[in-house]
């Protein structure tokens, strides 16, 4: 498990040098989050796959030049939640376009617990840029000067748009969200 | 607010799958070189033992599924008696000269000649001696020269209907003579010291301006048709057999792009393992490249050019160093040019099904032997 930032470098040097084992060790830590972020942003999870697994195969492309000092967490996120927004983006022209159809059909289920998929729901009525800093916050627990560099966004343009997110979030869950 | 603490739909399977492509790219990733430590060398001792037994006559057969050699084999032929693909002609560059090879083996040395090159239909070469540039057929008959100084890299346009061109360094300038020697102009000035390519079928010529930058232009009118920065400066051009597509071969990244100039991809990136030589399979944009990493050489073959990189498939491995690929002009055979053995494996197909070692060759075509060219499509 690559639970601390000593476990993850150990594990990062290992993929360098060759370790199946230790790849996938990083891989199966990392996979969930990855997922989860790009399904809680793009709401399909064909579209999900193909974001984390592109993220995936771009931090094998470029394990040799990793430098281990580095978390390799946020480095993953950020191209996760970088293409999951574009992704978004991009439905949103496909839809003016006259596709929605097929992406619906394409899409998987909405998830079990009732509760998940209320807040999924709540979550699909923001803009992919607020529901990514929704994400990178209440899901990946970033700090919002975390979300700003992750980004390249300002920190007060961060906060914003947490702020109106988790507005919205509360009015339809009907709780307190901060 | 509420965390989201359950799987997303679909997320193990997804994980699975997911799994089993990123694995497949990791193994088919070459590690860049690292520092020297004591592993190698028990890689390499581990490694002779088990080419003793392969390299034996029944071990050799099964060369494709072993790939991984430390010396050159012990029962190679001693000299090359022929080539595998019949009617073909194989060019080879030495400090002696430049060499003939004839399909039988039969080959004849071009004495004092450098940086030869076939013209389209093998009917000529063009070379530079001393100081003059000159097209001459295969058996020595120089139809034209040109005298200048700092002579290098001619190449030969391969338009195809006659009407031909060659491209060639004066000093820093790249100048083009017809195919006749006639109509010599100054194309371009302060270039790169990087061979021009010609793109097939076309009087359109790829070469690097003395800032790195990739040009390609038409060299009849001048008109540039697109231009590129590159992440690395190439040490050699190539377009594909059909003209699709352009290679760029950095010191350790391969990048290609279209015919109008759009990247297409970049299979490796700065920072992998050194990149030795590459080149196209003919008629094709299939793919095969030579990384060099720690003290093996390892070929790969790209049967199509895909964004990921991960189509790329391991041909062979060696120790020791193999400076040159090169693909026969039916596109059935790989000739290895494997330096630091003094041999060169001919290779059916990227799938391995035979190996044709040949030793000597140094004793047969002097130093520095280079296998430039195999003609003729």
């Amino acid at each position: 498990m690559a639970g601390s930032a000593r476990d993850e470098r150990a594990l990062v040097r290992g993929a360098q040098r060759g370790s199946v084992s230790d790849l996938e060790a990083l891989f199966r830590h990392h996979w969930p989050r990855a997922y989860r972020a790009a399904y809680l942003v793009v709401h399909d999870s064909a579209a999900a796959e193909d974001i984390a697994q592109e993220a995936f195969l771009a931090a094998v492309r470029a394990l040799d030049r990793f430098d281990r000092r580095r978390p390799f967490g946020p480095w993953l996120h950020r191209i996760v939640v970088n293409r999951a927004i574009d992704w978004s983006r991009a439905r949103t022209l496909r839809r003016e376009a006259g596709e929605a159809g097929l992406e619906l059909a394409a899409a998987a289920a909405p998830p079990d617990n009732p509760h998940a998929r209320t807040l999924a729901a709540a979550l699909a009525e923001l803009s992919p840029e607020h529901r990514a800093v929704i994400v990178l916050r209440h899901l990946l627990e970033y700090t919002p000067g975390e979300i700003a560099e992750l980004t390249g966004l300002p920190r007060g343009t961060v906060n914003s748009r947490l702020r109106r997110g988790l507005d919205h979030l509360a009015s339809r869950l009907g709780e307190d969200v901060r | 607010m509420t965390r989201w603490q359950e799987p997303a739909p679909g997320e193990p399977d997804a994980g699975d799958r997911t799994w089993h492509v990123v694995r497949r790219a990791y193994e088919q990733r070459l590690p860049a070189p690292r520092e020297r430590s004591w592993r190698p060398f028990v890689a390499i001792a581990a490694g002779a033992a088990i080419v003793a037994a392969a390299l034996s006559p029944p071990g050799l057969a099964v060369w494709g599924s072993l790939r991984d050699a430390v010396r050159g084999a012990p029962n190679a032929k001693p000299a090359l008696f022929s080539l595998p693909t019949p009617r073909s002609r194989l060019l080879v560059n030495s400090a002696e000269g430049a060499w003939v090879v004839q399909s039988d083996g039969s080959k004849r040395l071009l004495d004092g000649y450098r940086n030869a090159s076939w013209s389209p239909h093998g009917l000529y070469l063009t070379a530079v001696h001393g100081d003059e540039l000159r097209a001459l057929e295969p058996n020595g008959n120089v139809h034209w020269s040109i005298g200048r100084a700092g002579l290098a890299s001619p190449r030969w346009s391969s338009q195809g209907h006659g009407d031909e061109r060659v491209a060639y360094l004066a000093g820093s300038t790249l100048r083009v003579v017809g195919g006749d020697g006639r109509g010599d102009r100054a194309l371009a000035r302060h270039v790169s010291h990087v061979v021009p390519a010609w793109r097939p079928q076309t009087h359109v010529l790829a070469y690097l301006n003395g800032a790195g930058r990739l040009i390609v232009r038409n060299a009849d009118s001048g008109a540039v048709q697109w231009t590129a920065a590159l992440a690395q400066r190439p040490g050699a051009l190539e377009w594909s057999g059909d003209g699709r597509y352009l290679l760029a071969r950095g010191p350790s990244s391969l990048t290609v792009f279209g015919s109008t100039g759009t990247p297409r991809l970049s299979p490796i990136s700065p920072g992998a393992a050194p990149i030795v030589d590459a080149a196209f399979q003919p008629l094709n944009d299939a793919l095969a490249f030579v990384q060099h990493a720690g003290s093996r050489s390892i070929v790969w073959f790209y049967p199509r050019l895909t964004p990921d990189g991960t189509a790329a498939r391991r041909v062979i491995a060696v120790a020791g160093v193999f400076d040159r690929v090169a693909w026969s002009p039916d596109a059935r055979w790989l000739l290895l040019s494997w330096r630091s053995a003094d041999e060169w494996l001919f290779i059916r197909s990227a799938s391995v099904r035979k190996v044709v070692p040949v030793a000597g060759i140094a004793d047969a075509f002097g130093p520095a032997a280079v296998p430039t060219g195999w003609c003729c499509p």
